[in-house]
C-alpha cells in the first residue's frame, strides 16, 4: 500500500536547497528568513525548474512540466529575473545553438506560469474563494496536471490585519476581518484547494518582527524545534538574532515542512568573476537537519556552495 | 463592500429568502462572505427547501467575489507587459545609472537610505530635472521638509540641457519646469490625501487618453512621515506604512510610474548607520541604496542594499556639480 502511495503522489525533483527533503503534493513547505535572504530567488529557481518541459523535440530539459500559481503579496515579484534565469537553463541545455527554438521553449514554459498580485487580505481572500473553480475550468481544458502554489510573503499583510479594528459588528455570528479570522481563511481554503487538487504550497516568510536590545534576551526563543535539540557545533554558530515567530498557531501547524535561511557573514570569492558574491546559509528546521547548506545566487540562478 | 440587499438590485437572484439565510449565519455583506468557510454554507444550503435557487445565489455571490481581486496574468502578458511598459528611467547621475543598468525602473519603488547631508535632495532634484526634460515625463514632487528647490532645478535643467554653460529659453525652462509639481505634506494622512487625488487623476487620464504623463513619484523624505508614528509595539504605525507603500507599489504597477523615496539612517551593530524604519520596512521597496558623501566634497557613494535581479553589495561613486 505504501509503494501505491507513494506511486499516486510522486515526490518531485526540486532544486537546492529544497533537496534534501523528498517533496510531495500536499506538502506545505515554509521559507523564512530575515530580509534580504534570498527567498525570493529560491522561489523563483523552484519556479523555473517546474516550468520547463520535461521534454521537447528530443532535447532533455529536466523540468517537471508542472503548472505555477504565484501569489505574490509584497508586490515585488520582476518577471526579467525569472526570463532571465529560464533563458540561461534552456541555453545551457541547448548550447548556443538556434534560438528561435529557444525562443518557443521559453513562451511555451511561461504559459504554465500564472501570476496574480493582492493588495490586502480581501484580495487575497477573494483569489483563494475564487481558485477552485479556476482550476476545475483548467482541469476540463487541459487535463489533470501537477499544480504548484506559491506564496511570497504570508506575512506581508500582518500589520494590516494586527491593526484592523475590532469594533463589534452588528449581528451575532458575524466574524471581523482580523489577523485571526483571516489566516483561518486562508488555512481552510487552501486545505481544499490542496485535497481537490495536489499542488504542493511553497511560502515564504519575511521575520519582520526582529530583535531590538532588551527583548533579545528577555522574550525570545529558538525556532520550534522538531526534533532533540542536537548541539553540533556548526549550530552553534548560528549566534544571529532569533527572529520571533508571529504567525499564529493555526498556521504553525499547517507547514508540514520549514527552512531558515540568512546571509552568512561570509563572502564567496568566485574565481571567474571579479565580484565577491555574499553566501546564503538554508538550514532544515523542520525536520530538523543538522547541518547548514550554503548557496550563492548569481545571474545563472542559485548554487549551492560546499 | 456591497451588502447583500444592495446587491439584490443587481442581481435579483439574492432575494430577501436569500438574504434572511444569509442572516442567520451573520453574514451580511460580501465581506462576511469571504470570512466564512464556503463547504459548510453550501451544505446548509442544500439541506434548505429552496435548495436550488441558494445554489445559484451562492454562485451569483461568486461571480461578484471573482472581481473582487486583479486579474490571474499569465506569465506571457507579464513579459509583454515588462517589455511594453516597465522601461528604465535614466536618473541624471551616469554612477548611479550604471549601478542600477540604465536608472529608476518603472514599475518600482526605490529607497535611498543616508545620513543627514548625504546628497539624498540633490539627488532627488537632480532625477527629477532628468525626467521632466529628457523623458518628457510628469514628475511629483512630495516634499516633506521644505527642501525642494526651484532655483536648484533651473540649474540643474541648465545644465543638462546645455553644458556649454548657455541660457535655456525661457519658454522651454517653464514648459520642462511645468510638468513637475510640488506638493508640501507634513503629515502621513496628508500623503495618502496626495496620492489618492494623484491615483484618481491617473485613472481618468487612462480613460480618456489610454496613457498618463506622469513618470516619477519622488517623496522626500517617507522616513520624516512615518518616523512619528512608529511606536516600539503597537502596530498601527507599522500598519500605516505598509498600506502606504501598498498604495505606492500599486501605483507604479498600474500606471507604469517610477517611485524613488528618502530614508534616513540610524546607528546600528558596531556604528556602522544603517537605514531607518526597522525591521518590518526591509521588505516593502523594491530596490534599496545606501548613499554617503566624502567629507565636503561633491563626492558621493552609492551602493545597492537590495535589488530584484543584481547581486548586492555593488558600490559606485558619482559626482553632483553645483
Amino acid at each position: 500500500m505504501l509503494g501505491r502511495a507513494q506511486a499516486s503522489r510522486p515526490s518531485l525533483s526540486l532544486p537546492a536547497p529544497l533537496h534534501r527533503i523528498p517533496l510531495r503534493a500536499g506538502n506545505v513547505v515554509e521559507i523564512a528568513g530575515p530580509s534580504p535572504s534570498a527567498k525570493t530567488q529560491l522561489l523563483i529557481q523552484t519556479a523555473v525548474s517546474c516550468i520547463l518541459p520535461k521534454e521537447r523535440n528530443g532535447v532533455h530539459y529536466g523540468g517537471l512540466g508542472h503548472s505555477v500559481l504565484f501569489v505574490d503579496l509584497d508586490c515585488r515579484f520582476d518577471v526579467s529575473r525569472l526570463v532571465e534565469m529560464l533563458r540561461h537553463r534552456i541555453v545551457q541545455v541547448n548550447g548556443c545553438s538556434c534560438t528561435a527554438d529557444d525562443e518557443e521553449i521559453l513562451k511555451l514554459s511561461m504559459r504554465r506560469f500564472s501570476y496574480i498580485r493582492c493588495y490586502d487580505s480581501c484580495e487575497l481572500l477573494a483569489a483563494l474563494k475564487t481558485l477552485h473553480h479556476r482550476l476545475e475550468k483548467e482541469k476540463e481544458s487541459n487535463g489533470i496536471g501537477g499544480h504548484l502554489l506559491m506564496i511570497d510573503s504570508i506575512g506581508a499583510f500582518h500589520w494590516v490585519d494586527r491593526a484592523s479594528t475590532s469594533l463589534p459588528l452588528g449581528g451575532k455570528n458575524r466574524k471581523y476581518l482580523s489577523l485571526q479570522n483571516v489566516l483561518e481563511v486562508v488555512v481552510e481554503d487552501l486545505r481544499k484547494l490542496m485535497s481537490a487538487h495536489p499542488m504542493l504550497v511553497i511560502v515564504t516568510k519575511a521575520t519582520i518582527v526582529g530583535t531590538t536590545g532588551n527583548d533579545f534576551r528577555r522574550n525570545y526563543k529558538r525556532w520550534p524545534s522538531a526534533g532533540t535539540f542536537d548541539a553540533s557545533s556548526e549550530l552553534e554558530g548560528l549566534r544571529e538574532p532569533y527572529f520571533r515567530e508571529y504567525m499564529p498557531p493555526i498556521w504553525q501547524s499547517f507547514v508540514t515542512h520549514r527552512i531558515l535561511v540568512r546571509g552568512s557573514d561570509d563572502h564567496i570569492a568566485m574565481p571567474k568573476s571579479q565580484e565577491n558574491n555574499t553566501a546564503y546559509v538554508s538550514e532544515w528546521l523542520l525536520p530538523r537537519l543538522n547541518f547548514l547548506d550554503k548557496f550563492v545566487v548569481r545571474n545563472a540562478g542559485v548554487f549551492l556552495v560546499s | 463592500m456591497a451588502s447583500l440587499k444592495r446587491l439584490e438590485t443587481e442581481f435579483p437572484i439574492l432575494d430577501p429568502d436569500f438574504q434572511s439565510f444569509c442572516a442567520l449565519r451573520g453574514i451580511f455583506t460580501v465581506q462576511d462572505f469571504l470570512i466564512r468557510d464556503l463547504q459548510s454554507l453550501v451544505a446548509d444550503a442544500e439541506q434548505q427547501p429552496s435548495s436550488e435557487r441558494f445554489m445559484q445565489a451562492i454562485n451569483q455571490v461568486l461571480y461578484v467575489i471573482d472581481g473582487l481581486h486583479q486579474p490571474w496574468l499569465n506569465g506571457v502578458d507579464l513579459m509583454e507587459d515588462a517589455q511594453k511598459n516597465k522601461h528604465v528611467l535614466s536618473t541624471g547621475c551616469e554612477g548611479m545609472d550604471f549601478l542600477l543598468r540604465g536608472g529608476l525602473r518603472r514599475g518600482q519603488v526605490t529607497e535611498l537610505a543616508g545620513p543627514s547631508s548625504s546628497g539624498k535632495t540633490q539627488f532627488c532634484l537632480l532625477t527629477a530635472s532628468t525626467v521632466a526634460y529628457k523623458h518628457m515625463g510628469g514628475v511629483i514632487y512630495i516634499d516633506t521638509g521644505n527642501s525642494f528647490s526651484a532655483k536648484r532645478i533651473a540649474r540643474f535643467l541648465n545644465q543638462i540641457s546645455c553644458p556649454a554653460s548657455e541660457e535655456m529659453q525661457p519658454r522651454v525652462l517653464q514648459e520642462v519646469m511645468n510638468s513637475i509639481l510640488c506638493h508640501s505634506v507634513y503629515d502621513i494622512f496628508s500623503m495618502f490625501d496626495v496620492l489618492h487625488c494623484l491615483e484618481s487623476k491617473l485613472k481618468y487620464q487612462v480613460m480618456c487618453r489610454g496613457d498618463n504623463d506622469e513618470r516619477l513619484i519622488i517623496i522626500d523624505s517617507i522616513s520624516s512621515l512615518i518616523t512619528p508614528i512608529l511606536g516600539s509595539s503597537g502596530s498601527q504605525g507599522r500598519a500605516l506604512m505598509v498600506s502606504a507603500m501598498s498604495l505606492l507599489k500599486k501605483l507604479a504597477h498600474e500606471y507604469n510610474l517610477a517611485v524613488l523615496v528618502t530614508n534616513h539612517t540610524v546607528g546600528g551593530d558596531g556604528g556602522i548607520p544603517k537605514p531607518a524604519l526597522g525591521e518590518s520596512w526591509k521588505t516593502l521597496p523594491h530596490v534599496r541604496l545606501l548613499l554617503s558623501r566624502d567629507c565636503g566634497s561633491n563626492t558621493y557613494q552609492v551602493s545597492l542594499l537590495k535589488h530584484p535581479s543584481i547581486a548586492s553589495g555593488k558600490a559606485a561613486k558619482f559626482i553632483i556639480n553645483d
